[in-house]
């Protein structure tokens, strides 16, 4: 793929929950490599709108292109298009009945993409990188939810995928396990891939995004490197927001 | 008492093989109806959640022992109708009567246990490019399987104790077994203390290991 075409492509998308408009009109552009931090009042859209990228929420309307992938249209092999789309949810959602290093490997063997013993190895070596080389036979519920987070992104990683989703990745974390999962994301966000990161975490966007993102009332409000949306809001909008979380 | 169990313990025992076989085989196939409602009735489709719905509003709405006359009787009768010779033995009329009813019982434990399980863990699945089938498969299924260990015990004991209605349509399982000792002896009580204790004791060794096995499916790991 070319470096100057857009690996998200978002063109007018709108998305509604019965009478509720949750997502109004957006369009959006993501260049490859890109790291792009999303912020907004909770009820903004800001998680609808990350669903949608991968269609776990589908739009109303408005087209959706990920990596070469027309998401929004319903005759793509959505299921082909999400092994190069990670995602990482706010309650992990680790299966429960699997040992952490066949919650990494699962997929990949199912799917046929790689052998067993190749997938283990890929699993261990994940594993390693987020730090949890030791854990591969512990179960999700005996993790703590730093660890359980970790595992979670290095299960997405094991699909290789071209493009990572956070969905308030570590909003459901106690305190002090917040950093470990940052420190995890930051170091990937130095590997080169894309990354659109719901969060209200604004240290990190301050240290690691390339653009942000300030979304209010299904809409876009504004957008810019992290020192023009946090430190020079130009809505009012934006200063509230800001106001009420820094 | 014991010239009861003298002259008919062979009688007995094979009449409680009976119904264990009864019980065993209606089970496997109710489980696999109910799977198929049950998938039917989580499913997003509204066709599919419609079919379920009829099938255990229907079975649930019907006594077993008409469905058992239904099938043993009925059937056979309107295929005759239509030119065809059509028989059913006792033992396969029964499993089906008793297998349709259980499986209705059956789809609602499972769909009660797919349910159970956190949405979350579907979305994960299928955001890694799992397909809804093996997603249900793989992660759902096993997760809501061990939640409904208790209720499908239960429900294994309830068909063991349903297939006595079965005795109606003259299958040789232990009550219908009964029937025939008292017709022979005229010794009712004894011969119905023997039969209940009997249906007694195999309940109570089934509850009874199946405590066990879900003391260890919780504690241990699969």
């Amino acid at each position: 793929m070319a470096e100057n075409k857009p690996i998200i492509h978002v063109e007018h998308i709108s998305k509604q929950f019965g009478v509720h408009t949750v997502l109004r009109d957006i369009s959006l552009d993501v260049m490859p490599g890109e790291v792009v931090v999303v912020i907004g009042p909770s009820g903004s859209g800001k998680s609808t709108f990350l669903r949608c990228l991968n269609q776990l929420e589908k739009v109303n309307s408005g087209r959706i292109r990920v990596n070469g992938f027309e998401i929004s249209d319903p005759n793509t092999d959505i299921n082909q298009a999400r092994r190069h789309i990670g995602m990482v949810f706010q309650h992990f959602n680790l299966f429960q009945n699997m040992t952490v290093l066949r919650n990494i490997t699962v997929t990949p063997v199912d799917l046929k993409i790689m052998g067993k013993e190749e997938a283990d190895e890929l699993a261990l070596r994940l594993l390693n990188r987020v730090g949890l080389g030791d854990r591969g036979n512990a179960y999700p519920d005996q993790l703590s939810g730093g660890q359980k987070q970790r595992v979670a992104i290095a299960r997405a990683l094991a699909m290789a995928p071209m493009v990572m989703l956070f969905d308030e990745p570590t909003s459901a974390l106690d305190p002090e396990m917040v950093n470990e999962v940052l420190e995890v994301m930051k170091e990937l966000s130095n590997s080169g891939i894309t990354m659109v990161v719901v969060t209200h975490e604004m240290g990190f966007a301050r240290e690691v995004a390339d653009r942000v993102i300030f979304m209010d009332d299904g809409i876009i409000l504004e957008q810019g490197t992290a020192e023009e949306v946090l430190d020079h809001p130009k809505s009012s909008r934006t200063r509230d927001f800001l106001g009420k979380v820094l | 008492m014991i010239s009861i169990i003298q002259t008919y313990y062979k009688m007995l025992l094979m009449a409680m093989g009976n119904t264990l076989l009864l019980t065993l085989l209606s089970l496997i196939m109710a489980m696999v109806i109910g799977l198929i409602f049950a998938l039917c009735n989580v499913g997003h489709s509204r066709f599919f959640r419609m079919i379920g719905t009829v099938y255990v509003d229907a079975i649930r709405g019907v006594p077993l022992i008409v469905l058992a006359f239904f099938i043993y009787f009925g059937i056979p009768q309107g295929i005759k109708m239509l030119g065809y010779e059509f028989r059913l033995t006792p033992l396969q009329a029964g499993i089906v009567a008793l297998a349709m009813n259980c499986g209705a019982y059956m789809a609602e434990i499972f769909r009660a246990g797919i349910e159970s399980i956190d949405h979350g863990q579907m979305e994960a699945a299928r955001s890694l490019g799992m397909s809804y089938a093996r997603a249900m498969y793989r992660v759902v299924l096993p997760q809501a399987f061990r939640v409904m260990i208790p209720s499908i015990i239960n429900q294994f004991i309830i068909t063991l104790k349903d297939t006595s209605i079965l005795s109606v349509i003259g299958f040789p399982e232990l009550t219908n077994t009964g029937r025939t000792i008292t017709g022979n002896t005229f010794r009712s009580l004894e011969t119905w203390t023997i039969v209940g204790f009997m249906y007694l004791v195999v309940i109570i060794l089934l509850s009874k290991s199946a405590k066990v096995l879900e003391r260890r499916l919780k504690h241990g790991r699969k």
